[in-house]
């Protein structure tokens, strides 16, 4: 093992090497939440998959189920059920309503799935999804948020329904989902010819693509979504507004820790030129004062990183507690990769050192 | 110098020109020069004379104009810069004025470093470092930062991190110069011992008149070019060596003829001859 030089002159200037360590930390932080912060929102439409439904029978033109209108007749689902393959269609009633929870008005996404009750279902969906009649199922977002609990009563128009209990996982950051009885829904929307969606439950080992072809080819006045288009077109919105600006995020924390790491090492190099010149005056090869550089730049990013990593996650469960309907989720794919931005950002940093190392002229080492 | 004498260095033709046409300086002239294994050089002269950069190009640090110098057989000026760094690495011990030692870090990790340089690492390398450093008096200094050093142990630690990787070649640029007397002296023998070890060639660039007394031959440069010693006579007023047939001034006093850097340095001496004879002694510059 050789002398540890890059840590020696790193430690030489401890107050440097701390402000650096938090300049990294602070990108690292600032990239890790953005991205955290992203895979949360990108979760959301994830309960249309977690539906036991394949496909989606919506209006024509009807865009995504937050942002569009979809008005379907009960009659229309009745003769879409005689397509070959289909074990169910079931009328979905939703629409994103406002409701009274000691005395503040709140919003959420209702839910209704008007389902037969001899269809035969896993218990633990029926227990997410379908709530008995005057009870509601609200997810552990909406609860921080609203501070609504088993047992107590939110009201929707004047309906009063009872929390039957609280989910504790959620998918949902932008709007929270809350299932109800589909006769609660009825009597809260006060419609019952019109339902919102179809949901299309599939016989085993019916074809998917086929069956939405049937079913479109039958009504031209409806489209047929599968569960991940319907929950892809979701995303779609997440994507198109705030990937932009989470590219920019990323792109700003990168230059700023590699700002802050190029500039420390360029200025630890620049003050010990002279320390550089008498190496190569001695026979220190250029790869051998390479490393010493990259060696510094490494050692700051890492520690970078490894502060950073330990602030995003303490900052993620501060949001949570403060924030809920911020949904932050770790990927170790995301943290891997942020990681290996940070091997970049040392490699970038140490550019322009290394072309002032080029140039220090060992013969300074005779200069008084 | 006989024939069995193993000359490690060779500069033949050695011209530096600093500049173009009438801005043209000649720092280094044509300088000729054989230094053998065992043997200390001295090179003296004013300031501006061209000893630096002299140094600078023997180390191969500086490319001459013209000319060659030739280390243990091999010429550096026809070596690329990448051909140059392990030449400095493994034949080229340097020594300089201000010491130039790693501040970060400790004494022995100067040498340690130096060492790995060359591809000498781990307890090899740490016990050679001692090794070094013990003999030079630095056993209870191996810990100690640079910063730590008196002037005389930071010479030392340079002289044991020149010798680190064995060079054949030494060379000092102003060794004693931010000394006092006595680590001035500790640093002139341990030059001498360098030399005297009989491997090794020892170039020592300085005005330290002291180091006269260990040097084996003293070479005065002036003007770039390395002007016959025995033409030298030192001014006994201000003691600088100054050319005979161009001093001055010149005075007969005692039946001796004495020469002067300047009018000013022989007005004070008419004043009182005797304090000055007997303050420098004889006014003959010894030569080698």
């Amino acid at each position: 093992m050789g002398v540890p030089v890059a840590r020696r002159n790193l430690f030489a200037e401890k107050g440097r090497f701390a402000i650096s360590v938090a300049g990294v930390g602070f990108a690292v932080l600032l990239i890790l939440i953005v991205l955290a912060l992203y895979r949360g929102f990108s979760r959301s439409g994830q309960t249309f998959k977690d539906l036991p439904g394949q496909l989606w029978i919506v209006q024509q033109g009807t865009t995504d189920p937050f942002h569009s209108i979809s008005l379907v007749s009960r009659v229309e689902l009745e003769d879409a059920q005689t397509v070959d393959g289909i074990a169910a269609v079931v009328p979905v009633l939703s629409r994103t309503q406002e409701f009274t929870v000691n005395g503040k008005t709140e919003s959420g996404r209702l839910i209704a799935l008007d389902i037969d009750s001899s269809l035969p279902l896993p218990d633990e969906t029926r227990r997410r999804f379908l709530p008995s009649e005057g009870t509601i199922v609200i997810d552990g977002i909406l609860s921080d948020k609203t501070g609504l609990s088993s047992n107590e009563t939110a009201e929707f128009n004047g309906v009063r329904l009872v929390v039957g209990h609280v989910e504790p996982a959620s998918s949902e950051a932008f709007t929270p989902f809350i299932f109800l009885n589909a006769t609660d829904a009825t009597r809260i929307f006060a419609r019952d010819d019109l339902v919102s969606y179809g949901m299309v439950i599939l016989q085993p080992g019916a074809e998917s693509g086929g069956v939405a072809q049937a079913i479109q080819a039958r009504n031209p006045n409806v489209q047929v979504f599968t569960s991940n288009e319907f929950a892809t077109s979701i995303r779609k919105e997440i994507d198109e507004s705030f990937l932009p600006i989470i590219t920019v995020l990323l792109v700003i924390g990168f230059v700023v820790g590699a700002a802050v790491v190029g500039l420390t090492i360029y200025t630890a190099t620049i003050e010990r030129s002279r320390e550089f010149g008498v190496m190569k005056a001695v026979g220190g090869s250029a790869g051998f004062l390479y490393r010493i550089v990259l060696s510094q730049s490494s050692m700051l990013t890492a520690a970078g990183f490894v502060i950073g990593l330990v602030a995003a996650w303490s900052v993620a469960q501060l949001v949570r507690e403060l924030v809920p309907d911020f949904v932050t989720i770790f990927r170790a794919q995301d943290v891997i990769a942020v990681f290996g931005g940070t091997v970049l950002m040392a490699l970038v940093a140490s550019f322009v050192p290394v072309r002032r190392i080029n140039s220090i002229d060992p013969a300074i080492v005779f200069r008084a | 110098m006989s024939e069995n004498e193993h000359i490690i260095l060779q500069a033949r033709g050695v011209t530096k020109v600093f500049g173009e046409g009438e801005t043209a300086v000649h720092a280094v002239d044509s300088v000729d020069l054989d230094v053998s294994a065992g043997e200390m050089v001295l090179i003296m002269g004013p300031s501006g004379s061209g000893k630096t950069t002299l140094l600078t190009m023997l180390g191969g640090l500086l490319r001459p104009t013209s000319g060659s110098i030739l280390i243990d057989g091999t010429d550096i000026t026809k070596l690329s810069d990448a051909q140059l760094t392990p030449v400095r690495r493994k034949s080229v011990g340097f020594i300089f004025q201000s010491f130039n030692l790693w501040e970060t870090l400790s004494v022995e990790e100067n040498i340690e470093l130096t060492l790995n340089m060359a591809g000498v690492s781990g307890s090899q390398a740490k016990s050679r470092a001692r090794t070094l450093l013990e003999e030079r008096g630095l056993a209870s200094r191996l810990r100690f930062r640079a910063r730590e050093l008196s002037g005389g142990e930071k010479q030392r630690v340079s002289i044991a991190r020149a010798l680190a990787n064995e060079p054949q070649l030494v060379l000092a640029d102003e060794p004693t110069a931010n000394l006092d007397s006595k680590h001035g002296r500790d640093v002139m023998h341990l030059l001498r011992d360098i030399s005297r070890s009989g491997e090794r060639a020892v170039v020592v660039v300085s005005h330290d008149q002291r180091i006269r007394e260990v040097a084996d031959r003293v070479l005065w440069l002036e003007d770039g070019r390395i002007k016959d010693i025995g033409s030298l006579v030192r001014d006994p007023v201000c003691g600088m060596s100054v050319e005979q047939q161009n001093a001055a001034a010149s005075l007969e006093h005692a039946g001796q003829t004495y020469h002067f850097c300047s009018r000013g340095c022989s007005w004070e001496f008419q004043e009182s001859p005797e304090k000055f004879m007997l303050t420098h002694g004889p006014a003959k510059v010894r030569g080698g």
